[in-house]
């Protein structure tokens, strides 16, 4: 019965195809994509049993493949954090290594999508709603962070006093505030607009192939090839992806914790 | 009625257009930038094979940064044309 749903909601024409339309549930005064928030709980749990699996596993000896693949993991991480930030950046390691699988998971979820209106397990980063929520998350901490490392007195004088003197303080204002907003606004949209193009060219690929060759015999089965082909370009984009989100996470701590000013 | 349908067809070629000038301007942006970051590249691997590895990350990087651009567009274009032509 969801089977039949799943396959009826495939976009027929080129009209039918929306954007941005999930189920929705109503808590109170918000609206929640459920879709949305069912793939983001599955996606933690399979990174949770990930990491469970690697402590069940987890020997000092002589270690297998995949505590081999997840120290290579770690210390491809380390390295880069060391390279940015320094010794002072111990603690940002859990948080760029759990960004970086956390969406490539999500991001994965896309391949089990045939581009119709429900799906059962869409990719959740295809929602802006968790890209911004993990945006606004990572910006939060980045500015705790500046905050810690240049005093609050020190953070405040920061957004007037560079990069110009102090006499051109609006200037300095305008240009520090429009460097801070835009670090989570950019996170958000690159990382959602990656995810939506990748489903929104499922549906039109699924909807081309159904409007031209529908009435040909067997003729729909031609969008299984191409969606393949396109699910091996959209894997890629979204390891990519997610390799972008969890370095710039790196690279914005490392301005937040330079201690020095201008 | 006839001031209705101009109003409507008006935002929907409007919607319309805009959406392909957004596509159009972003294709353009990427394709430039990704040729400047791949041109670097095969420059670096040329003058130090060896380096190829790395030059090679650093690449996959930039690419994922323009392309970045161009998807932000495409989200937009998406926006106007699926959504924001309806009233």
């Amino acid at each position: 019965m969801l089977g039949a749903l799943h396959l009826s909601a495939l976009p027929v024409l080129a009209s039918d195809i929306s954007v941005g339309l999930h189920p929705q549930a109503k808590l109170g005064p918000l609206t929640i994509d459920v879709d949305t928030v069912w793939a983001t709980i599955i996606a933690g749990l399979v990174v949770v049993a990930f990491g469970l699996v690697l402590r069940a596993k987890a020997t000092s000896g002589v270690p297998g493949k995949y505590q081999l693949l997840w120290e290579m993991g770690v210390e491809a991480v380390q390295k880069q954090v060391d390279d940015s930030i320094g010794p002072r950046g111990a603690k940002v390691v859990p948080l760029a290594l759990t960004i970086f699988i956390f969406i490539f998971v999500c991001n994965l979820f896309e391949v089990l999508g045939i581009g119709s209106h429900f799906e059962f397990l869409p990719a959740p980063t295809s929602d802006i709603n968790l890209p911004l929520a993990m945006a606004l998350y990572v910006f939060v901490l980045v500015e705790i962070a500046a905050i810690r490392t240049r005093g609050g007195i020190g953070y405040l004088k920061h957004f007037v006093n560079q990069p110009f003197s102090l006499w051109m303080f609006p200037f300095n204002l305008f240009m520090n505030l429009v460097d801070e907003i835009i670090k989570p606004i950019t996170l958000t949209l690159r990382l959602f607009g990656n995810l939506l193009a990748g489903g929104l060219m499922l549906s039109l690929l699924a909807a081309l192939v159904i409007w031209k060759l529908g009435p040909v015999p067997l003729g729909g089965l031609l969008a299984v090839p191409l969606t393949v082909v396109w699910k091996l370009f959209d894997m890629a984009i979204g390891a990519i992806q997610a390799f972008i989100f969890a370095l710039l996470t790196i690279l914005y701590f490392d301005t937040a914790m330079a201690a020095q000013d201008h | 009625m006839a001031d209705a349908s101009m109003a409507d067809a008006v935002r929907i070629a409007g919607a319309m257009v805009g959406g392909g000038l957004a596509l159009g301007g972003g294709a353009v942006g990427a394709a430039i930038g990704d040729g400047l970051a791949g041109s670097q590249t095969i420059a670096g691997v040329a003058r130090q094979p060896e380096a190829q590895g790395r030059l090679t990350t650093i690449m996959f990087l930039t690419v994922g940064l323009c392309e970045a651009a161009y998807f932000i567009n495409l989200a937009f274009t998406a926006l106007f044309i699926f959504s924001l032509y309806k009233k």
